[in-house]
């Protein structure tokens, strides 16, 4: 068991470094120079000389990418040029609107895809149509989705708001950073209820191909499942269709559900992208959507790391958690 | 060892794949088959695009923000280029570059995994310890990375998602070459003389084929979504070259006033990564099916 965790961890930090080495190597080839744009562009010749010696750009690589690793684990990524703020920073002031979409999307995303997937290993009446349905909108980019919502539930209907993260001029910031949380700790419910409003449509946007991807893994173990001998045992013995399932079948078709969530996360993230550019949601993707057109490499470098490491370790938790759920996992390796 | 001649009956002829593929074809159920016409239409639409196409992608074909009509099948943008023109245009880079990551992938991927899964010992567990670092990244994320520090092209973003595209393959192959080499067809090549290459292509390779196509038709669709994602934020051919991520990006701003300038290109996406994923089924069935 312990041997089991140690191994999974020390591949965790390897890939971790491995990552940090690719973003370091892209920073090496890409064409900004992160010491101009700290002196700015009229600095002469030697100043830029003396600051690259003095902040260590001259040394070897070797040296230079530990030193990016000393300086990354410790909260410290560049300077973007486009808004001439530590990255760090940066991401510290659009992440909390974009984590709020993640959990709205989770809100939406879990139900839908238990759902779907248990609906559909069941057979339920009108499972099929449900099936067809998501199957044909999940084949559909974020972009079309945000765009068709709007202008449904916007433009025709005047349902939702289009844009942003709330309509209220001067909004709580914190304590939490959630618009919906906030609202509530400070005891003003219509800043809840219009972020609610406008969290509606881009979080279902978000939402929606990771879940019918789940909720696909999860019918088709279910499935299997449900085909096993235990489970015509417990039927014979007169268990519930119900109990069966949350018994017998959901908790031997958790481990591969709960894998396909883990590695859905980079599709979140791709799709947090599209979505922040389309709803205007100041987030971090809207963040790397807008540093892409000026080429501005030390804030995408900065984000890349940051969800790079954050799809690792989720990665490796939900590893961890199969292999302590099912023991069958931990001998494996 | 001298090699050792076949005996074969007189008036032998092997058997025809072709007229095998007719019959699976024939036997297939009807939204199958109508899945691989959509394939074939769309392969074809693609590849004749450009020659197809009623206007100059490029340059202004009519009036500005002109609303879907006869002349102007899906309409014309704010400079007055013909929609149906784009994108048709469109369709083929998309499309063929979705094919070309696959391509890459599998035989990037396939190679290793054929490697790996052959020679045994330290070299597979050294490829396969590479294959897992790479697996364990996300191919999105580090995608746009990469096609920001080389600078923004087509050729850049293909090369930058095939990148991190074929570690999947890799185990794939990997997996399926082990079960292989160990299979009776193979030491009865072995046996009988058959050289290193032709044990390779006439006896391993056909037998990973069936798993490398399914996994492939059924990525299809993912690739040209995560494609499209990525023009959409400007990471593809450059404008005005008429990409349908690209233009659905450039057209938001007219989202309200000129609706079908955004929405066209999306929906041709939606429609190619739809044909996909069905087409991805019906090749599954008909692999299944044997």
């Amino acid at each position: 068991m312990i041997a089991f965790v140690l191994r999974r961890v020390v591949a965790m930090v390897v890939v971790l470094l491995v990552l940090a080495a690719i973003v370091f190597a892209l920073q090496e080839i890409s064409p900004v120079e992160p010491v101009r744009v700290k002196v700015g562009e009229a600095a002469s010749k030697s100043v830029v000389e003396a600051e690259r010696k003095r902040l260590g750009y001259d040394d070897p690589l070797p040296q230079r990418y530990l030193d990016y690793v000393e300086g990354a684990a410790q909260g410290n990524l560049q300077t973007s040029l486009r808004t001439r703020q530590p990255v760090a920073s940066d991401i510290g002031h659009y992440l909390p609107a974009s984590i709020e979409l993640v959990l709205a999307a989770l809100v939406i995303g879990v139900p839908l895809s238990l759902l779907f997937g248990i609906a559909g290993a069941l057979r339920l009446r009108g499972s099929g149509v449900l099936r067809t349905v998501l199957f044909v909108l999940a084949a559909a980019p974020a972009f079309l989705l945000g765009i068709a919502g709007i202008l449904i539930f916007y433009r025709d209907l005047h349902w939702l708001p289009a844009s942003g993260r709330t309509s209220i001029i001067n909004p709580p910031t914190g304590p939490t950073g959630l618009l919906v949380i906030d609202g509530l700790l400070r005891g003003e419910p219509n800043v809840t209820v219009n972020s609610l409003e406008h969290l509606v449509m881009p979080a279902f946007a978000l939402a929606l191909v990771p879940a019918v991807a789940v909720g696909r893994v999860l019918r088709g173990s279910l499935m299997a499942n449900l085909r096993t001998e235990q489970v015509r045992a417990a039927r014979a013995r007169g268990l519930s269709r119900w109990r069966i399932v949350s018994r017998h079948g959901l908790r031997n078709a958790a481990g591969p559900t709960l894998a396909m969530g883990g590695l859905m996360f980079g599709v979140v993230f791709s799709g947090l992208t599209i979505v922040e550019t389309v709803f205007a949601w100041p987030g971090i993707g809207l963040y790397v959507a807008q540093s892409i057109p000026k080429g501005d490499f030390p804030a995408i470098g900065g984000v890349t790391l940051l969800v790079g490491a954050a799809y690792v370790i989720i990665n490796t938790t939900v590893d961890l958690l199969q292999g302590l759920a099912d023991p069958r996992i931990r001998k494996d390796l | 060892m001298a090699a050792v001649e076949p005996i074969l009956r007189p008036g032998f002829r092997p058997r025809r794949r072709g007229r095998r593929g007719y019959v699976r074809l024939r036997a297939m159920p009807i939204g199958d088959r109508l899945a691989l016409g959509a394939l074939a239409l769309v392969t074809l639409l693609a590849l004749l695009g450009p020659t197809l196409a009623p206007h100059d992608p490029l340059s202004a074909a009519g009036p500005a923000n002109h609303p879907p009509s006869f002349t102007y099948p899906l309409g014309t943008d704010e400079v007055g280029r013909d929609m149906f023109s784009r994108v048709l245009t469109g369709l083929q880079s998309t499309w063929l570059a979705a094919f070309g990551v696959i391509a890459a992938g599998v035989l990037i991927g396939g190679g290793i995994g054929v490697i790996a899964g052959t020679l045994g010992g330290w070299a597979d567990s050294v490829l396969m310890r590479v294959t897992d670092v790479f697996l364990a990244l996300p191919p999105s994320i580090l995608a746009i990375a990469v096609v920001t520090a080389i600078g923004p092209s087509l050729f850049h973003t293909l090369l930058a998602v095939a990148i991190f595209w074929w570690p999947y393959y890799a185990r794939l192959v990997r997996a399926e070459t082990r079960s292989l080499v160990v299979r009776p067809h193979m030491v009865a090549a072995r046996l009988s003389g058959a050289g290193w290459w032709r044990r390779l292509f006439r006896h391993l390779l056909p037998g990973t084929f069936p798993t490398v196509i399914v996994a492939a038709s059924l990525d299809i669709s993912n690739l040209i979504l995560l494609l499209a994602a990525l023009s959409f934020l400007g990471l593809g051919a450059q404008a005005p070259a008429p990409e349908l991520g690209s233009m659905t990006a450039a057209g938001l701003s007219s989202l309200l006033t000129s609706w079908w300038i955004p929405v066209m290109p999306a929906l041709a996406i939606f429609v190619l990564s739809l044909v996909g994923n069905l087409s991805g089924d019906a090749i599954r069935d008909m692999v299944e099916r044997g």
